[in-house]
């Protein structure tokens, strides 16, 4: 057991931190938010020289072979500053699918350009009831003549969505030969396809897709036809424990803020920090931080090392997800009016916690996984 | 950042469920609750201080065998699964040995050290600590400790004395310095005091689970030569808070109640969709899955105290959120189980009725405790808040 990072995680740590401190203020998130693209290409392109969309990837297309922790700690600064970039949905989802379960020519030919952030994936995965249907998927691919599919259906809160060159959805494929749950790439541009901003709580760039009739070549399945959601699962892990580290992130970034905040702000004629009641919620704040740190961070080493951890990996998400909302729950409570104000940051924060939770799953349903994996049933 | 144990801490691991495992067998002791510190047996402890399994973290010129606390953690974690019967050494060696070894004379070192390590007759400790007009503040402690040629004489009354009764020393706060202008803090000393001097008489309290383990403890004119003096006079609260940190960081505050989880596990197995009411049996999963998520939480607080602890740093903070982590966590556990089993929850040990072989009702009862002995949550949080996050003083 050790609990303190080797000084080259330290160093990293630090490049991240520095690097995005400085790049991404939270005027940079706001603007974002009212931006037609969302994110700012010119820090997108600073971010792929820098090779930090490939850090896990092999040297072969141009990755840099770290380790997958060394990649959590960066969502963890991610999540700090609450970057606004299709990071997560394209070099990590999409990439990592195609990594893992895509053949040598699809990697050969898009990995480094996804690495070298020259082309934008997104990944098209909940039904109309907001649902992750890859086990049984309602989108449709009918296999006709000419060695095409046609896609029919809707995915909801795809992000990214406008600016995708490619947008993988996980259709289940009718139509002769072998069937069931496929990986296919669809051409953003395609005909049929249609994107509409979908205004959430956030305000991010977050999309509903319709295909209609959308023509998708046969060549465009990743990995193997009715394997898709299998393909999809061995990828959700890393996911949702990046995902974590996005959150363990913010959450570190509202126990500051707060904590900074009521050091200085004075009622009564004294900084509320004194107060025993503020200092409480301050202290609870600490500890949902300390946990989700450590139960973040352990899902994170054991991913990294290749050990088995379905239930750490749930126990991380479950157990973040609460403590994250409710630490914002508590930064606005205790950052008074000027806390609810557009002008402040906590909002940001506020609406990332409730963001991410719902996202990979709820704490309830991360819960249920490891009930199962206690034997009790 | 690693979170799995080296192949040796493994092996030392394994060694310590054996030695569980063969007492169990051999009827050395059966699963309990509750009274983790409390459940005593010389001769286990023996069999312990055969191993160098007290003082383990002791420096070797110290009687110890100058092992980490990660490995001592490891060791308390198996042997208080299955709530072996430590009591007779535990609170010595937790935080009588780490504060001679900080502040204790060479006579006393020799004298303490080596006895506790050996779990003799007589090297059995209590704390005086608390008084009536001096609990969460520890500071205001007014009896007094007054000077008189050789000796100390003491006179006054200490209250909530967990095991007074059974206990050779006390591990006493007193007041030394009597000038009012004096800041509190800085006018009280730590003695040991043997509990068979003339002048002490010791009463028990009942607690509210019905069970006699702490007491009241009164001095009158107790007279206790000087090397009894532990560190320096008048920094006693600043030694005592030292000591704190070790009394708060380990894991005896996440599994005094672990066998009722463990129960609690074996009756959750045993139901089913069919057997139960649908929505019932789904609240019972998701509290299961929340309590297995915060003990290894709680686990994972446990073993960085240690780890920073072995890093030569202070635990203060950690080992504060920690204890208030934890021990909250083993209230909604007991509180849990009840709601669990339903009315027959109440039904102690002793009949054929009762749901388990551990007293789950006495868990529940003994609830309360766990929030207040050892710092209450409330004082916890404050230091996370002053210590650890920089708050200013109210
Ligand atoms: C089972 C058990 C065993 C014990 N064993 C021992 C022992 O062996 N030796 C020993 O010396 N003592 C022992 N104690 C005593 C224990 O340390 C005290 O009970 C504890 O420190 C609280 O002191 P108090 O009981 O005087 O409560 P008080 O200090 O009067 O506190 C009452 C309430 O007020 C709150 N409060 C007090 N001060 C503050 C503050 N500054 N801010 C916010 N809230 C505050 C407390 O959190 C608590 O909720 C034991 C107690 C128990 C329950």
């Amino acid at each position: 057991m050790e609990f303190g990072f080797t000084s080259e995680q330290e160093m990293l740590r630090k490049s991240f931190a520095e690097f995005l401190n400085k790049e991404c203020p939270a005027d940079l998130v706001r603007e974002m938010i009212e931006d037609e693209i969302g994110f700012s290409p010119s820090l997108w392109k600073k971010m792929a020289e820098l090779e930090w969309l490939g850090l896990t990837y092999d040297d072969r297309y141009g990755g840099m072979e770290s380790s997958f922790l060394d990649l959590f700690i960066l969502f963890e600064q991610i999540g700090k500053v609450l970057l606004p970039s299709p990071l997560f949905t394209s070099a990590v989802m999409s990439g990592l699918l195609i990594n893992d379960a895509g053949d040598d020519n699809l990697k050969d030919s898009l990995l480094p350009r996804i690495i070298q952030g020259k082309k934008i994936l997104t990944l098209a995965l909940l039904d109309e009831q907001g649902r992750l249907d890859a086990d049984e998927a309602t989108i449709e691919a009918v296999q006709s003549q000419g060695n095409q599919f046609l896609v029919n259906g809707t995915r909801l809160l795809v992000p990214y969505a406008h600016v995708a060159d490619e947008i993988i959805v996980c259709a289940g494929v009718k139509g002769h030969g072998t069937g069931g749950s496929t990986l296919l790439r669809i051409d953003g541009k395609s005909e049929g396809l249609q994107t509409t901003f979908l205004n959430t709580l956030t305000g991010e760039k977050t999309f509903a897709v319709r295909f209609d009739d959308v023509r998708v070549p046969a060549g465009n399945v990743i990995g193997d036809v009715g394997r898709g959601h299998l393909h999809l699962r061995g990828i959700l892990p890393k996911a949702t424990v990046l995902k974590c580290g996005e959150m363990l992130g913010g959450l570190e970034r509202v126990v500051e803020m707060s904590v900074d905040y009521v050091k200085e702000r004075h009622q009564f004629g004294r900084p509320l920090g004194s107060l025993q009641a503020v200092q409480h919620h301050c202290a609870d704040m600490a500890t949902y931080l300390e946990s989700t740190r450590l139960i973040a961070y352990q899902a994170a080493y054991l991913l990294s090392e290749g050990l088995p951890c379905e239930t750490e990996v749930a126990m991380a998400k479950a157990w973040a997800s609460e403590a994250y909302r409710k630490t914002t729950w508590i930064g606005q409570q205790i950052q008074g009016g000027i806390g609810f104000t557009e002008e402040w940051d906590m909002h940001l924060f506020y609406k990332h916690a409730k963001a991410s939770e719902l996202a990979f799953g709820s704490s309830w349903f991360h819960r249920a996984h490891v009930f199962k994996n206690m034997g009790l049933s | 950042m690693k979170f799995v144990f080296t192949r040796e801490q493994e092996n030392f691991r394994q060694e310590v469920k054996d030695f569980v495992a063969a007492e169990m067998a051999a009827g050395s002791f059966t699963v309990d609750s509750a009274g983790l510190v409390a459940r005593e047996s010389r001769e286990f402890s023996l069999k312990m201080a055969e191993r160098g399994w007290i003082g383990l973290t002791w420096p070797r010129q110290y009687f110890g065998q100058g092992r980490s606390y990660v490995e001592k953690m490891i060791m308390n974690e198996e042997l208080m699964k299955y709530q072996a019967p430590i009591g007779y050494h535990f609170l010595a060696d937790r935080q009588i040995g780490p504060s001679l070894i900080n502040f204790g004379t060479e006579w006393q070192q020799s004298f303490f050290l080596s006895r506790i390590v050996k779990a003799e007759k007589e090297a059995q400790f209590c704390l005086l600590f608390s008084e009536p007009d001096a609990g969460s503040d520890l500071g205001a402690v007014s009896t007094a400790a007054v000077e008189d040629g050789d000796v100390y004489v003491i006179n006054g009354q200490k209250i909530w004395t967990s095991e007074a009764h059974m206990a050779d020393y006390g591990w006493m706060l007193a007041k030394t310095d009597f000038d009012k202008s004096v800041r509190k803090h800085l006018a009280c000393s730590e003695f040991i005091v043997d509990m068979k001097s003339p002048g002490i008489t010791i009463r028990p309290i009942i607690n509210s689970a019905g069970a006699h383990s702490f007491n009241e403890v009164f001095f009158d004119d107790v007279r206790i030569e000087k090397k009894y003096l532990v560190g320096k006079k008048n920094e006693g609260f600043r030694q005592i808070m030292a000591q704190m940190d070790y009394e708060r960081a380990g894991m005896e505050r996440l599994l005094q109640n672990y066998s009722i989880f463990d129960l609690l596990k074996k009756h959750v197995q045993k139901m089913s969709d069919e057997g139960e009411n649908g929505e019932f049996y789904a609240w019972v999963k998701d509290q299961m899955a929340q309590l297995e998520i915060e003990y290894a939480i709680g686990r994972l607080l446990c073993y960085k105290n240690a780890w920073i602890i072995d890093q030569g740093k202070k635990p203060t903070t950690q080992a504060a959120l920690t204890k208030a982590f934890c021990t909250q966590l083993e209230q909604r556990l007991n509180n849990v189980a009840t709601q669990i089993l339903g009315p027959i929850s109440q039904i102690r040990t002793g009949t054929e009725w009762s749901p388990f072989p551990v007293d789950l009702a006495a868990c529940y009862l003994w609830g309360p405790s766990y929030t207040m002995q050892g710092g209450s949550t409330e004082i916890l949080k404050n230091i996370i808040a002053q210590r650890g996050l920089g708050l200013p003083r109210g």
